[in-house]
């Protein structure tokens, strides 16, 4: 190969390297960050896309989350009494004009149902894994569909309705996530209360979760979530806390996990 | 007088070999002996670590504070004094944290911890003399790189549960 066609080839290879690091640095390491509490090690990963947002103004934007528990040793999870996700307080969540849905139009009503009742309120979607332990048996997993619809919790409150099915056993479960606003990094957070009735058995392990609905209201183009990245002219990408999970176990204590991620101006 | 010789000659190996076991026992037993009175367990070590850097933790915050509004301002003369100040803390505390004397069991590991923070501790002077220069791109990729070598020195010792210790994104602003 020629000197200067070498030359080339390796200057390509060290700009994709480059490209390939800052790629990395900006979605995060692979399994996404972790914490671990004593015997339990929380995990949290995500995204939002697109990447590349305006700096100025909020954009459409989709927030992928995936996260979850899991013991150092093997031993059984802890029992989870309520899950908080976090949002950064440049992201702006949006329900004018989306339909609402009810909690009793889900209960009892298995993912077609569900969809056929509330569809126009549909928000996200998703898959939970929980462990479960029933006395005098093995432990054996459980995996669930989820999908998530706009709504109200008690008082009128605004909350995104987590509809959770699994077909073996078969089981619908409707938990309100409350919409609470807070001070700080993180704007607005996402809180649901599992619910007793559940009992002590299912064990909280994993979730992945899709949030994001285009849709038009009034002539208007809307999101349910938006996102802008406020960075000035000079800089080309900005980091901030994409989201934070927090458990409250049975007994009280709390773990949680923050993520960092980046996003590109436009 | 040669009968006590040949006795003595024939004790001699038995006296030998139980010399020999007792220093082997000796020297076995010292490595346990220091680790009662000098080497940590874990716990003791986690703790000692996060005495020192609570302080450290606590004082970047400080004087992080603003840090993203100095950016977004494009007060990089601002940012950079503060990133210099965090820096500082920053190697104040890896120095003194270095010094602390570590767990056996832990040692490979802990050898791979220090490695990424001595990585971090020249991200933040790099972005540090970056920001001095007004040359943004440069200093936003190092705090890309910072951010994920951050992550990474986390999960090497994820078992050790530390808090003040660990890499917080959100201690920097």
């Amino acid at each position: 190969m020629p000197a200067g066609r070498r030359a080339i080839v390796v200057g390509l290879a060290a700009v994709l390297a480059a490209v390939a690091l800052l790629a990395a640095a900006l979605a995060g390491p692979a399994q996404g960050e972790r914490k671990q509490h004593a015997n339990v090690i929380v995990s949290l990963d995500g995204d939002v896309s697109p990447l590349r947002l305006p700096r100025g103004r909020p954009a459409p934007v989709a927030l992928k989350l995936d996260g979850g528990l899991r013991t150092a040793d093997g031993t059984l999870l802890p029992r989870v009494t309520t899950v908080e996700i976090a949002l950064p307080s440049q992201g702006v969540v949006s329900t004018a004009g989306l339909p609402v849905c009810r909690t009793g139009r889900l209960r009892y009503a298995r993912p077609p149902e569900a969809l056929a009742a509330c569809k126009p309120a549909l928000v996200g979607r998703g898959t939970l894994e929980a462990k479960v332990l029933l006395p005098g048996q093995g432990p054996f997993t459980i995996h669930a569909r989820l999908l998530f619809f706009n709504g109200q919790a008690g008082g009128g409150r605004q909350a995104v309705l987590l509809h959770a099915y699994t077909p073996r056993p078969p089981i619908v479960v409707v938990v309100p996530f409350v919409l609470r606003r807070r001070r700080g990094d993180f704007g607005s957070a996402l809180v649901g209360r599992l619910p007793p009735a559940l009992g002590p058995w299912p064990r909280f392990a994993h979730f992945e979760m899709t949030l994001g609905r285009r849709y038009r209201y009034r002539g208007r183009r809307r999101s349910f979530l938006s996102a802008s990245c406020p960075i000035p002219p000079r800089f080309t990408a900005g980091f901030f806390g994409l989201a934070r999970s927090t458990y409250t176990l049975a007994g009280g204590r709390r773990l949680g996990v923050e993520i960092v991620r980046g996003c590109r101006g436009r | 007088m040669d009968q006590a010789r040949a006795k003595r000659r024939a004790r001699s190996p038995i006296a030998a070999a139980g010399l020999a076991a007792a220093l082997v026992t000796a020297a076995a037993a010292l490595p346990a002996l220091a680790g009662a009175g000098g080497a940590p367990q874990r716990s003791q070590y986690v703790a000692k670590l996060e005495r020192i850097c609570k302080p450290g933790a606590r004082a970047t915050q400080r004087a992080m504070r603003g840090a993203r509004a100095d950016l977004s301002s494009e007060r990089l003369a601002v940012a950079a004094r503060k990133f210099g100040r965090a820096t500082r803390i920053f190697s104040a505390t890896v120095r003194r944290i270095a010094a602390v004397t570590r767990p056996p069991g832990d040692v490979r590991q802990l050898r791979k911890w220090f490695a990424y923070l001595k990585r971090q501790q020249a991200y933040l002077r790099r972005i540090t003399d970056h920001l001095q220069a007004r040359r943004a791109v440069p200093a936003q990729r190092l705090t890309a790189r910072f951010i994920h070598n951050g992550n990474l020195a986390n999960n090497v010792v994820l078992s050790f549960g530390f808090e003040y210790c660990s890499f917080k994104f959100s201690r920097y602003g």
